[in-house]
């Protein structure tokens, strides 16, 4: 289903954090990391994609939202994700020289490298929000990123700091 | 009237009593960066400061505020809930008689007929005000000009003099003489001690300098809404919310739903006249578009409008918005230039 | 003083010569050690302008809402901001007129004030190096050069980049004070401790976007702030979408910031708005060696890229 508008990918957000996310068997208490992973169109979601279908197994915390390019993630939607309670956040694009629209993540990986780097001096855990390049054809990796990002973030514990509280 | 008189060095004991029946908001802080904050033992208290940064306005008509809350989430039904409003009996220690007289002025707002601001009134009602009049009053504060004082006894139930080693009291309220009675800091006032107190008044008084024909501003304004003096005087207005946000007076605000999800709240916010947000209309028409006519709006508000509607210019002449405006806009310079303008024919 | 009516002289020039209609700068201000903008339309106001220790203001703000020629007192950092606001189009260069000033630093009045434990300032005069002090129980006098603002002691360009006169001679470059000290500093600390830290300072804020408005690259007609479709952040004062507002101004202004410090000045809350817009700017040089405001050439760093930007911290 194609997100392309502002409300869109909000409401998407907003009805992930509030849905349940499927428990382990026996173990409805314990806490499970949400994840929300931003995927571009063209590269990682198509990676995701081959993940799928070539039936690797990965945790079932993360929910995709497919944006059409890594260079349309701004810092308010990832920021976003940790007010309304995600626990960790993926962004994934093209890798540098195959981007769809040429230049969409050479852009991005500016605005990443500032982003990452103030989240870190402000206090914001290493590890809750991470960035990579996965092409369609590396399902493995995407698994393996899956993987590696839902076991990172159980290590911090649930996030607490920018999650907003009643008046 | 009746005076009562209480030792400086009474008042630690004083506050520590109050602190156990009552809810007790006081100055706290440092130098400029004073707030009225809840205390929970005298020692915490600072008076030996200007006036407080954030105007008292706070305790009764919070920045924000939560109206209901709602979760649609649980499968056995909506909840809507309301926050109850408490009975808790609350004083304000060392509150400034212009920040004491706002009180009063605010009450014309949310506590008028035939409307009621029930989370306003509650707190009110419920709350004693103990003011500490200005010895030694700004150069930036004009109270007398808006028909205050340092020493006004406006919006108070007790009014504390500093005489050097003792406050004398005003009791003015009977709420102020159950608290008079309550407390034996409290004691008989002596006269030597009277005395000086009306010394301390009338030098605090005439120290207020200069003062401005606030009545013919508001007659002047009349004629003044087309006028091209408001393009020149809002020419450097920032169009931030200090001066609004800072003025124990303002009170417009904003209600809005902060939804997280399946379950939200209700909240009103300050809002501020200064921003253009504040009269956009969903259509996109604005019908105060630039600063001219948003900063027009501010002064025609608190010296016209709000006399026409409630007898009194909505302000207190405080000061804070002259203290505080980053570009120095001072609005008894707009004042006076409003008294020395003339109509261009 | 000189500069002041080296200034008036200027002005007087401009109008005579038809080469502006409006000219920017500042006047006396209403209470001791505070100037005020000033915008003057003709030669016979000219005597309004002055130059002072007090002119903090940054004046590039009110250019881009402008369409007519212009003139602006700027000193040092306000130069570089119109720079910028060039480079965005905000503004044309034959459109303004700069009135160079080499800055000595403008004082801090907070500082100040807390040296003087909360007493009011009554009076205040100005000589070359020294300001004395009057109020009711004191009378002081005190070296100009101990009580700069944090942003003009870490300033290396005092000395305005592009002019179109210079109202006086050039001053000495030279930071007093390292501008990333603090953030290195701050930077050393736990995570846990930054956090604390960084909400604290925040806690104070009152959302009164002054420190947005002071600002001459906030020039957006909708602020995210105010937008409510989408919300991105609420009204009220709750850490979260106060830290948010935080993150994402100094996130905009990421390349753009030339550290003039008025919205720090601006805020009433005295928060520490330079902590977070000095880490920018110290990332901004060191992952893509750029610095805001000195050429009108080079291309502002967030709107182009290197196919060799650093990426370590990608997978």
């Amino acid at each position: 289903m194609p997100l392309s508008s502002y409300d869109e990918i909000h409401e998407t957000e907003l009805n992930i954090m509030e849905n349940q996310m499927p428990q382990p068997e026996g173990k409805a208490d314990k806490w499970e990391p949400k994840i929300i992973a931003f995927l571009c169109n063209w590269c990682s979601y198509a990676g995701a994609d081959l993940a799928g279908v070539s039936r690797l197994q990965y945790p079932p915390n993360t929910r995709i939202i497919r944006v059409p390019c890594s260079g349309r993630i701004s810092p308010l939607l990832i920021l976003r994700c940790l007010q309304h309670g995600a626990d960790g956040v993926l962004v994934s694009g093209c890798h540098p020289g195959d981007c769809h629209y040429i230049s969409g993540n050479y852009v991005a990986r500016r605005k990443f490298a500032v982003l990452n780097n103030f989240l870190e001096y402000l206090g914001i855990e290493k590890g809750r929000v991470q960035f990579a390049w996965v092409s369609a054809a590396e399902g493995k990796k995407f698994a393996q990123l899956v993987q590696k990002i839902t076991e990172d973030v159980r290590k911090l514990g649930p996030a607490t700091k920018l999650v907003r509280k009643q008046v | 009237m009746k005076e009562v008189e209480i030792a400086k060095t009474d008042v630690v004991s004083l506050l520590d009593n109050l602190v156990r029946d009552y809810k007790v908001f006081a100055p706290v802080g440092q130098n400029s960066f004073v707030t009225f904050q809840e205390i929970h033992s005298g020692s915490e208290v600072s008076l030996d400061y200007i006036n407080s940064k954030k105007p008292p306005k706070e305790i009764f008509f919070p920045q924000a505020e939560r109206l209901f809350s709602y979760d649609l989430s649980k499968r056995e039904g909506w909840r809507i809930e309301e926050p109850a409003l408490k009975e808790q009996q609350s004083i304000i220690f060392g509150i400034r008689p212009c920040d004491a007289r706002s009180l009063v002025l605010l009450d014309k707002v949310f506590d008028g007929k035939p409307y009621q601001d029930p989370y306003y009134t509650k707190k009110r009602k419920d709350t004693s005000i103990i003011a500490l009049g200005c010895n030694q009053p700004c150069s930036t504060c004009f109270c007398t000009s808006l028909g205050g004082g340092p020493f006004s006894q406006d919006g108070s139930d007790l009014l504390l003099v500093d005489i050097g080693e003792k406050y004398t009291v005003q009791v003015l309220t009977e709420k102020g003489e159950r608290l008079a009675k309550e407390h034996n800091e409290f004691k008989q006032a002596e006269p030597r001690s009277l005395s000086l107190m009306q010394d301390t008044i009338k030098t605090a008084e005439s120290s207020i300098k200069p003062k401005i024909d606030v009545q013919r501003v508001i007659e002047k304004l009349d004629s003044m809404f087309d006028d091209h003096f408001w393009d020149l005087v809002s020419e450097k207005c920032l169009g931030c919310a200090i001066c609004t946000y800072l003025c124990p007076t303002c009170h417009c605000f904003d209600i809005t739903d902060e939804v997280m999800g399946q379950s939200g709240e209700r909240v009103r916010t300050w809002d501020s006249c200064a921003f253009p947000s504040f009269t956009l209309e969903a259509s996109g028409v604005n019908p105060r578009p630039a600063n001219k006519e948003r900063y027009r709006q501010r002064i025609m508000h608190k010296f016209n409008y709000f006399v026409a509607n409630h007898g009194m210019a909505a302000c207190v002449g405080c000061g804070r918005c002259i203290k505080e405006c980053p570009v120095n806009l001072d609005i008894r310079v707009v004042l006076d230039s409003i008294l020395n303008h003339q109509d261009a024919r | 003083m000189d500069t002041s009516i080296a200034i008036r002289d200027i002005a007087r020039k401009l109008f005579d010569e038809k080469r502006v209609n409006l000219i920017i700068g500042f006047e006396q201000g209403s209470i001791p050690l505070h100037s005020t903008p000033c915008f003057v339309r003709n030669a016979s106001e000219v005597d309004r302008l002055i130059w002072n220790a007090n002119c903090e203001n940054n004046l590039a703000k009110y250019l881009p809402k402008i369409k007519e020629r212009v003139g602006i007192v700027a000193k040092g950092c306000d130069v570089r901001s119109i720079i910028g606001l060039i480079k965005e189009k905000q503004i044309t260069r034959e459109q303004v007129f700069i009135i160079g000033i080499p800055c000595q630093g403008i004082i801090d009045r907070r500082k100040i004030e807390a040296r003087l434990g909360g007493e009011e300032i009554m009076e205040a005069e100005e000589e070359n190096d020294t300001i004395t002090l009057k109020g009711h129980n004191f009378k002081a006098t005190i070296k100009k050069e101990e009580f700069l603002h944090d942003s003009c002691q870490a300033c290396a360009h005092k000395n305005p980049v592009i002019y179109d006169t210079l109202i006086r001679d050039n001053v000495v470059e030279g930071q007093t004070v390292d501008g990333y000290k603090e953030v290195k500093e701050f930077e050393a600390k736990s995570p846990d401790e930054r956090w604390q830290s960084f909400s604290d300072e925040v806690s104070k804020c009152i959302r009164c976007y002054a420190c947005r408005n002071a600002c001459p690259f906030c020039y957006c007609q909708e602020c995210f702030v105010d937008s409510s479709q989408p919300q991105w952040i609420g009204k009220t004062t709750n850490l979260s979408d106060t830290a948010i507002f935080h993150i994402i101004r100094a996130f905009h202004l990421a390349g753009r910031c030339v550290d003039c410090g008025a919205c720090d000045r601006a805020c009433p809350m005295g928060i520490d708005l330079r902590k977070l817009s000095k880490k920018m700017e110290m990332d901004i040089k060191e992952l893509f060696h750029y610095e805001a405001g000195i050429s009108l050439e080079d291309v502002p760093p967030l709107a182009t890229f290197n196919p060799d930007d650093p990426q370590e911290f990608i997978m």
